[in-house]
């Protein structure tokens, strides 16, 4: 029995993985867009931008699950969502939304602490503002956003959880199927090992990337 | 032919006249200390000719060429980024708090733009880096990070960095007021040897002694005007304004 739940787990940690990764690796990115645009000096792109991150903030990201599943069937008549791997996309949809929106917050954050003084630096020495970003911003900007960027992505981990409520198979899902087919509650306890060990490597990653970026002040 | 003209140069922030209109030129080779209290309009001066900020009228020449003519202000405001670019780098800027880049040591510091610049090999590049470092006193920090270096050392760094960029003129906002008292003569002593090589120099200082000594004019600032300018040991040691005297008289009791 043992053996067969922890496959089970195994198989759900897997789908739970998948989702992790796919929102990290399309909200990193679009997180840095979306914080461009909420520092950018036009108000016609600031505000709108803003208004979103308010509303995606502002609302339980378990809303915004239930809103994108069965929003587009509401309004078009037909569902975009189709089985397993539709509800999976649906899900990753609503998880880069509102981690790129938080992400974006947290960009913001790190780019304005950067002193005007480095940027000026930049300029008076005839760097380009792309170079500028790149070359002399961005770094600095990274070693003070791992902080709240590694608490951010620890809760990554657990809220992908949520995704249970339009039934993308993650491992509480499964962990709770056992509940029903063979009336036993430990698996469900178990999935929190599993928890437990993820964020232990990435707390130890996040442990090594801020050592690694002391090499300067 | 003067190196820099400067002709009624006016900024205002948004109500209040920061400079009202700043009239000067220099030759190439001359060292030019800007002098006058806080708020005086000293460091906004500095940031105009380098295109921090841009100034709201006036003109400004480097070697007969116009860099900036505020009679065109509104075809200035469509300064391609490009174009300001070229234009600044015929200035060079060292700031009161350094601003090195933290990330980077040393040498990497004084390297950085001219690599982007691409106009020279990275090996010919670092060579003159390390010349430069050398010349400042620092050949045993090349490899150190700014926050391993002292307030003296980082200065010195910054100073070697603006020179990477053989600038026409270079500029210094304040560049001792961040250090301690004991690290100031280190940084002066560098701004001396280049002002003994002829290198063409606009210091905005406190450092009275200094700019008596190193500069070959002075100009001293009050409330967005030039009030007194002319041969710094003659403006220092004899000013001829009423607020001249008392700005130095109170300079000179500490």
């Amino acid at each position: 029995m043992f053996l067969t739940v922890t496959l089970s787990l195994l198989e759900g940690f897997l789908s739970t993985l998948k989702l992790f990764g796919l929102t990290l690796l399309f909200s990193i990115p679009l997180g840095l867009f979306i914080c461009f645009g909420s520092i950018n000096k036009l108000k016609i792109i600031r505000f709108p931008i803003r208004f979103i991150i308010w509303v995606i903030r502002g609302t339980p990201l378990m809303l915004q699950l239930i809103v994108i599943y069965y929003g587009p069937g509401l309004i078009l008549g037909t569902s975009i969502w189709n089985g397993t791997s539709g509800r999976f996309i649906a899900a990753l949809v609503a998880f880069v939304i509102n981690y790129a929106c938080y992400f974006s917050e947290i960009y913001r954050g790190g780019i304005l602490s950067i002193p005007q003084g480095q940027y000026e630096a930049g300029k008076v020495l005839g760097l380009t503002n792309r170079e500028i970003f790149t070359k002399i911003i961005l770094l600095q900007v990274t070693k003070r956003i791992v902080p709240p960027m590694s608490n951010e992505i620890i809760t990554l981990v657990k809220d992908t959880s949520l995704a249970r409520i339009i039934s993308v198979y993650e491992i509480i899902w499964n962990g709770s199927a056992f509940i029903k087919s063979d009336g036993i509650i430990w698996p469900l306890f178990y999935t929190g090992a599993f928890y437990l060990l993820f964020s232990g490597v990435l707390t130890l990653f996040f442990g090594w990337l801020e050592k690694k970026l002391s090499f300067f002040k | 032919m003067s190196i820099l003209e400067v002709k009624n140069i006016t900024k205002k922030f948004d109500n209040t006249m920061i400079l009202k209109g700043i009239d000067f030129s220099m030759e190439e080779g001359e060292v030019i200390s800007i002098i006058g209290s806080s708020g005086s309009g000293k460091t906004t001066l500095l940031r105009c000719l380098n295109f921090l900020e841009t100034p709201d009228t006036g003109m400004i020449k480097v070697n007969g060429e116009v860099l900036f003519d505020g009679a065109n202000i509104e075809s200035n405001k469509r300064i391609q980024e490009e174009e300001i670019r070229k234009k600044r780098l015929h200035f060079g800027m060292v700031f009161q708090q350094f601003h090195l880049f933290p990330q980077y040591t040393a040498l990497e510091n004084v390297c950085l733009a001219p690599n982007l610049l691409k106009n020279k090999s990275s090996d010919e590049i670092k060579q003159e880096g390390m010349m430069l470092l050398d010349r400042m006193g620092l050949s045993d920090r090349m490899n150190n990070y700014p926050h391993q270096l002292s307030g003296g050392q980082q200065q010195r760094v910054a100073i070697a960095r603006a020179l990477a960029m053989n600038p026409d003129i270079l500029c210094f906002d304040e560049p001792t007021s961040a250090l301690d008292p004991e690290l100031t003569g280190e940084v002066l002593k560098v701004i001396r040897s280049l002002a003994d090589n002829n290198t063409t120099m606009i210091i905005v200082t406190h450092e009275m002694g200094f700019a008596r000594d190193v500069s070959d004019k002075v100009l001293f600032m009050d409330q967005g005007i030039i009030l007194e300018q002319g041969d710094a040991k003659e403006v220092i040691d004899n000013p001829q304004k009423e607020r001249t005297k008392q700005f130095l008289s109170v300079m000179n009791k500490y």
